[in-house]
């Protein structure tokens, strides 16, 4: 048997696309040391390419795949990959992190880290295959959306190969446009898509892998991964996760006011039935569920309309996010036009959420009368339209009419509209606000603030404020001290919570943890992912060690942020929408996000990292003690 | 005697069974080397599971010229004797459940083995439970 590592190493494929030149690179013990692997990795090769002056669609910018460091293996809840880049929409760091097989393939091709650099010619893709990588001409592919240019691809090289790829979303250089991998998987956020389209890099295809990996120690990995196994069957969710997946509780949120609705003006919508998991697999639209890679769980699923305007519609999904993107978001009701938006939004490429976003900011925006005519011609722009959530994504990937303005996201949108339209544009840096009701969530809200990439849930995923199981209040005592704390209207004690999760959410990315096993449900604790790192690296790391790991890289990527320009703006800890309009619900309002709270939060937050309380800037000391000198 | 039980319907491709055979067998993870195969097809999420159910007709055995297969006494799982295996291939395209296969480099083929009459794939599959172990065909155990 050919065993890729018996002392630990980690392997980069370095592509320089305007030369052609491929490399091998083994990566240096003491980032894997310091960064563990994946996320962490990816943003210390990030912040060592970046030039002054490059900008984040300029050839000589760098894009990073990567692959966690426990990917591969039989750990639950591993195959996630990542991407790290500059983002064409913020300006500021960003990674997206994406389930699917295609981190799994890489990994036993014995690939840790793919890095593009400089531009191709004319549109390509990259072939991996056995101790093989080539590029190739890809444009034929041009054009094509996720499904047809991963079925062209297989055509070529065989159908147990695996495909990332960008739609045509990517190739037009859509702020908000995905990396999609195993076909509906989405590396969503943040507009790699458009890095990749600014390259033309149109796909990776990797064969199917013949190597393995082994860990330094088997038997302890054997008895981790176990370990961890047994807690995630455990969880209190792990039922409601494998049987309704990520929309278990839209009803809920529905009945409570929390399900942002009409672009953040209201918590609910009138008919929620179908918009719900349990209706889907009670009426025979669930055709099947999707594990990632060594997944235990299956919280993905597969749904297909079968009759009415809308037969045919199918996706994997719709996930939570889209279902309130695209679903009560726009005000929509039927699972036949939500379904066909989320079909159409992965073929095409398109982050689903920032793609409803703009959706309902053009359609409050018309509602207000500040929309051209010409912009509008005859499409139905109200709230509730399924004619605008199911049209608009093909003409914003494709640039058309109203499709192009949608196509720079929010902010440049309201900028070229003026008026008040910058008010309900929901983002902050650039960023679409995901779909989480942060006035009434104030971990969140601050986790939000703090995120580097913009307003959203995936660096910080705080759920546990809620106290809706005993995991989660569990959590809330050890972090706090008192399960007391288990709510999300108050802003004690976010500062300690939203640090925690962030730790352990960049140790999650850089093993290629699902942070579903670890901020959602909670059997990948600190402890059991330092087990499981330590007997696979030989990197012996208890679980305060790998927390500051965790530590280290929410760091860096602040660092990054701080050459790039962020400034520790309050009027950017939200939405201006969110920070001067309360939520109106039917029992009263919830309060707005207002400075006094947040900047309040912000500076315990930044007390407790022992960085500067006004600038937000980590000092000497700080970084000499987690070893970043070189990147200050 | 309890069988291995595969539930196409019900898998989710997730190949953690794979990850886990590798693993359990030859202490490394890597896709071929698992006793367990499953097929993927991510357009329309299929995945079917191929794996040795220790069928009745067994014509694996009833395929080898050289005698290189048996059954197990205690499990009733196949047995292969690595010194009498030539490597033909001729099980591999005897088998219609695709439980049997040879990998590049190795000479004899692989096959369920039960692990020895506990087969560890069962516990990556609780959720979906498309692989199980269970007496089937009038046993008295179910």
């Amino acid at each position: 048997m050919s065993a890729s590592h018996t002392a630990y190493s980690q392997y980069v494929l370095d592509i320089d696309l305007s030369s052609g030149v491929i490399k091998r690179e083994e990566v240096a013990p003491r980032d894997i040391e310091r960064f563990l692997g994946g996320r962490g990795v990816a943003a210390a090769i990030l912040a060592r390419s970046m030039r002054e002056g490059v900008a984040p669609l300029d050839p000589e910018a760098t894009f990073i795949f990567s692959m966690g460091t426990l990917t591969g293996t039989n750990a639950p809840m591993t195959g996630r990959s990542g991407i790290t880049f500059i983002s064409p929409v913020t300006g500021l760091y960003c990674k997206a992190n994406v389930g699917g097989h295609f981190g799994l393939y890489c990994k036993l091709s014995g690939i840790d880290y793919i890095v593009i650099r400089g531009a191709a010619e004319h549109p390509t893709y990259l072939w991996i295959g056995d101790d093989d990588a080539q590029l190739r001409d890809a444009r034929s592919l041009w054009g094509k959306g996720v499904r047809d240019t991963t079925a062209e691809l297989e055509e070529r090289h065989g159908h147990n190969i695996n495909v990332a790829c960008i739609g045509p979303a990517g190739e037009n250089r859509v702020a908000f446009a995905s990396v999609m991998s195993s076909i509906y998987n989405a590396a969503a956020r943040g507009g790699g898509g458009a890095v990749l389209g600014s390259k033309n890099l149109k796909a990776i295809a990797v064969g199917r892998p013949h190597q393995t990996c082994s860990p330094v120690s088997a038997e302890a990995f054997g008895e981790a991964a176990a370990d961890m196994r047994e807690a995630l069957y455990a969880d209190t969710m792990s039922d409601s996760y494998y049987t309704y997946g990520t929309a278990a509780s839209v009803d809920t949120m529905n009945e409570t006011d929390t399900l942002p609705s009409r672009n953040f003006q209201r918590g609910r919508i009138e008919r929620i039935e179908q918009l719900t998991s349990k209706y889907w697999n009670d009426h025979g639209l669930l055709k099947g569920r999707i594990g990632c890679a060594s997944c235990i769980y299956s919280c993905h699923r597969f749904v297909r309309i079968d009759d009415g305007p809308y037969a045919g519609a199918c996706s994997a999904g719709p996930e939570y996010e889209t279902v309130s993107a695209l679903g009560s978001g726009p005000a929509i009701e039927s699972i036949g036009a939500l379904q066909c938006a989320n079909e159409r939004c992965n073929d095409l490429g398109l982050d689903t959420i920032s793609a409803g976003g703009v959706i309902q900011w053009a359609m409050e925006t018309y509602e207000k009368g500040l929309l051209p005519a010409e912009l509008v011609g005859d499409m139905d722009l109200r709230f509730g339209s399924e004619q605008a959530v199911t049209e608009l994504p093909g003409m914003i990937a494709r640039r058309e009419g109203l499709g192009d303005l949608l196509a720079e996201g929010t902010r440049r949108a309201a900028e070229r509209i003026g008026g008040d339209s910058w008010k309900w544009a929901v983002q902050t840096r650039g960023l679409e606000q995901s779909r989480v009701e942060t006035r009434g969530a104030l971990g969140y809200a601050l986790a939000f603030a703090m995120n580097p990439r913009g307003p959203d849930h995936l660096h910080t995923e705080c759920i546990a404020e809620f106290g809706m199981t005993p995991e989660m209040r569990g959590l809330i005592a050890e972090i706090t001290g008192d399960e007391a704390y288990a709510r999300s209207d108050t802003t004690e004690k976010r500062a300690e919570i939203v640090r925690y999760h962030e730790d352990i959410y960049a140790v999650s990315d850089a093993l290629g943890v699902c942070a579903f096993a670890s901020t959602a449900a909670y059997g990948a604790n600190p402890e059991r992912c330092a087990r499981l790192f330590s007997a696979f690296t030989g990197i012996s790391l208890d679980a305060d060690e790998i927390m500051d790991a965790g530590r280290r890289m929410i760091t860096l990527e602040r660092l990054i942020n701080l050459r790039l320009g962020w400034v520790n703006d309050p009027n950017q800890y939200a939405p201006w929408r969110l920070m001067n309009e309360p939520l109106k619900t039917p029992t009263g309002d919830v309060p707005r996000l207002d400075e006094e709270r947040m900047g309040g939060m912000v500076r315990e937050f930044y007390e407790l990292h022992g960085w500067d309380l006004e600038s937000g800037v980590p000092p000497q000391g700080v970084v000499e003690a987690l070893a970043l000198e070189e990147f200050a | 005697m309890k069988r291995l039980v595969v539930n196409p319907d019900a898998c989710t491709g997730c190949e953690s069974c794979m990850l886990e055979c590798s693993f359990q067998h030859e202490g490394a993870f890597g896709l071929d080397h698992a006793r367990i195969q499953v097929e993927r097809r991510e357009v329309s999420a299929t995945f079917r599971p191929r794996v040795c159910i220790q069928c009745e007709e067994r014509h694996c055995i009833a395929a080898c010229p050289v005698g290189a297969l048996s059954i197990h006494p205690d499990t009733g799982a196949i047995r292969v004797d690595g010194d009498l295996c030539t490597g033909c291939g001729l099980c591999e395209r005897a088998c219609p459940h695709g439980g049997i296969h040879f990998v590049q480099g190795v000479k004899s083929p692989f096959v369920c083995d039960l692990c020895g009459g506990e087969p560890k794939c069962i516990a990556m599959c609780r959720k979906a439970q498309a692989i199980s172990f269970a007496v089937i065909g009038g046993g008295d155990e179910r």
